[in-house]
């Protein structure tokens, strides 16, 4: 943990991930995304800043820097540096950790505190869906512990996204191997019929889990009007925010969110120095962003 | 006689095994000195005392997770790493002796990932809030699940039971131990430290890692252990099976108490600290396989 390059000098790349540029830039990233790659895994961060060096042409990893840093267009250089970095998280199932702790600790917390109020309805969103990869990996979630510890309870998943195109693919639910590639036979069968040679279609059962809507997370009266979530997903959204958007979202999240509800964000995603109402809780192999119920007092268990 | 009372005498015992390296309790004093006082040459002579033994030291110092050195010999290793770091090395070496290739119940690769977790974590932690001795925090982060090995030797069997029980209900394995075998690795391992004449802080560490709130002596040492124990346990560095459980790590009673102690603890940026982990786990096990895998005698 402290200069450790063995992954790095394990896989030869023509970019030297030794560079100190790559950790200047790696802070860069941090600092306005909230993006966070470890020393070890900076060979990625070369591999990625690689592709966007070459499109403007720059020679050094140095020279990318200012790019990033003090060129007119740095924003967009960034944004589009972003894309790099998290082209390719949108698959289903992509994170077993996060279902994990869902199944065995968060859902039996949420249902008993619900169970205790007489409520058995849950609420899920999507906040910023894109192609629906990660709804629908929530419904099957759900309906498969419908006939166990669900069994009793409604619920339902709103996916939302800003860009039209994104809605309609999810709303359209027909995906590929790649968007497949982690869902096991057994849920293929169950949950898709064959679309086409290659894809397969999201059976009515999975879709009607799922309320897709068009939602811009900095629209204020819009934002306003979802309350009563119990868990929140925003995978590598916020990261294209600013500072002071970033913390409006979390004021809506936080408001957005039941109480004893969490917030879960992108695996490499930190919300250190945005927010500090949402107490970050640790389960094995995940990180989620919890809400405390009133009357919590730190020092006890969540 | 409570059980703990049954196992002494098998404490006592450990002493007379072949595969114990004699050199345990000279280091264990040695580790107590403050460096200005330890003479280099003894550790060499220490070091030196077994081949293996050396040439593991030797792998260790020069893993990445040190900071890669490519030193040859014992003598520069200490140069470029510092007494101290080689005695918790040379101690974690010995301690793998002290359990036969043949006989581990909790598997020694998964033991080492977790104790060498431990460690680098309590080290790094220790930096990030100030604390006055990170060498310290990363000695007592290997050596706080030092009741494992009594447990694994003193009472195989039962401790195969209670470790499969654990791992089938996805709880912590102190309180199968406490089901099981009447008494915690904490307590198994606060008897072979007396035994070993560890110092007070290291002792409380290993009897109190898993109550942080109730140790008389080292508090904030024993809190930093703690907190790195779990999260350890958190990112796949753990007893090797799923633990269901969610911590809220800045809500636990032993941060918010290091907090008072060491104020930067609050400005930790626990996320980061989190990948650094991950980013660090290929090679922890990399240095694991290298190091502390079993091998059956005569392989190398």
């Amino acid at each position: 943990m402290e200069t450790g390059t063995a992954q790095a000098r394990a896989k030869p790349q023509a970019e030297d991930p030794k560079d100190p540029a790559y950790l200047k830039i790696r802070d860069v990233i941090y600092r306005i995304s909230g993006i966070y790659q470890p020393e070890e895994k900076l060979y990625l961060l070369a591999s990625r800043c690689a592709r966007r060096m070459s499109a403007v042409k720059a020679n050094t990893p140095a020279e990318y820097l200012e790019h990033l840093t003090m060129r007119g267009n740095r924003e967009a250089e960034l944004r589009l540096l972003l894309n790099e970095i998290t082209i390719g998280e949108t698959f289903m199932f992509r994170s077993p950790p996060q279902l994990e702790a869902l199944r065995s600790v968060i859902l039996p917390q949420i249902l008993k505190a619900k169970s205790a109020m007489g409520f058995k309805r849950l609420h899920l969103w999507s906040a910023g869906c894109s192609t629906g990869e990660e709804p629908y990996t929530l419904a099957m979630f759900l309906l498969e512990e419908s006939e166990k510890q669900l069994a009793g309870w409604t619920f339902d998943v709103l996916a939302t996204d800003l860009n039209d195109n994104s809605l309609e693919a999810a709303k359209a639910g027909v995906y590929g191997e790649y968007a497949l590639r982690s869902t096991s036979e057994l849920l293929r069968k169950k949950y898709f019929t064959p679309h086409d040679e290659k894809r397969l279609q999201a059976t009515d059962q999975l879709k009607s889990v799922i309320r897709f809507d068009r939602v811009n997370l900095n629209d204020d009266g819009k934002m306003t009007f979802l309350k009563g979530m119990d868990l929140i997903f925003c995978c590598n959204v916020l990261i294209y925010f600013d500072l002071s958007s970033k913390r409006k979202v979390m004021q809506h999240f936080h408001s957005n969110l039941l109480p004893g509800g969490y917030l879960f964000l992108g695996h490499a995603e930190s919300l250190y120095q945005v927010d500090d109402r949402f107490h970050l809780v640790h389960f094995p192999g995940t990180i989620g962003y919890w809400k405390p119920p009133a009357g919590y007092v730190a020092g006890g268990k969540p | 006689m409570s059980k703990l009372d049954q196992i002494r005498p098998k404490i006592k015992a450990l002493e007379a095994m072949p595969t114990v390296p004699a050199i345990v309790e000279p280091l264990a004093a040695m580790l107590q000195q403050p460096s200005e006082q330890v003479s280099l040459g003894k550790v060499v002579e220490l070091v030196s005392y077994d081949s293996t033994i050396a040439a593991q030291c030797l792998r260790m110092a020069n893993s990445p997770l040190f900071g890669r050195q490519n030193t040859e010999t014992v003598r520069s290793a200490i140069v470029a790493l510092g007494l101290k770091r080689i005695e918790a090395i040379l101690m974690g070496c010995c301690l793998n002796r002290i359990v036969p290739p043949d006989k581990w119940v909790l598997d020694a690769v998964t033991f080492w990932r977790h104790s060498l977790g431990c460690a680098l974590v309590s080290r790094k932690m220790a930096k990030l809030i100030g604390y006055t001795d990170p060498e310290k925090a990363y000695l007592a982060g290997l050596l706080h699940d030092l009741g494992m090995l009594v447990n694994t030797i003193a009472c195989p069997e039962e401790y195969r039971r209670c470790i499969q029980c654990a791992r089938d209900e996805h709880v912590a394995l102190d309180r199968s131990e406490a089901d099981h075998l009447g008494f915690t690795h904490s307590e198994s391992g606060k008897v072979l430290a007396e035994h070993w004449k560890f110092s007070a802080d290291l002792m409380a560490v290993i009897e109190f890692h898993h109550v942080p709130g109730s140790t008389p002596v080292a508090a904030p040492l024993v809190s930093l252990v703690h907190l790195s124990d779990l999260l350890c346990r958190l990112r796949g560095l753990g007893y090797g099976y799923y633990e269901a459980m969610g911590v809220d790590l800045a809500g636990e009673s032993a941060w918010i108490g290091l907090a008072k102690h060491y104020p930067a603890l609050a400005n930790v940026d626990l996320a980061r600290l989190t990948m650094d982990i991950d980013g660090a786990m290929e090679e922890i096990t990399a240095t694991v396989d290298a190091v502390f895998k079993p091998r059956a005698a005569g392989a190398s």
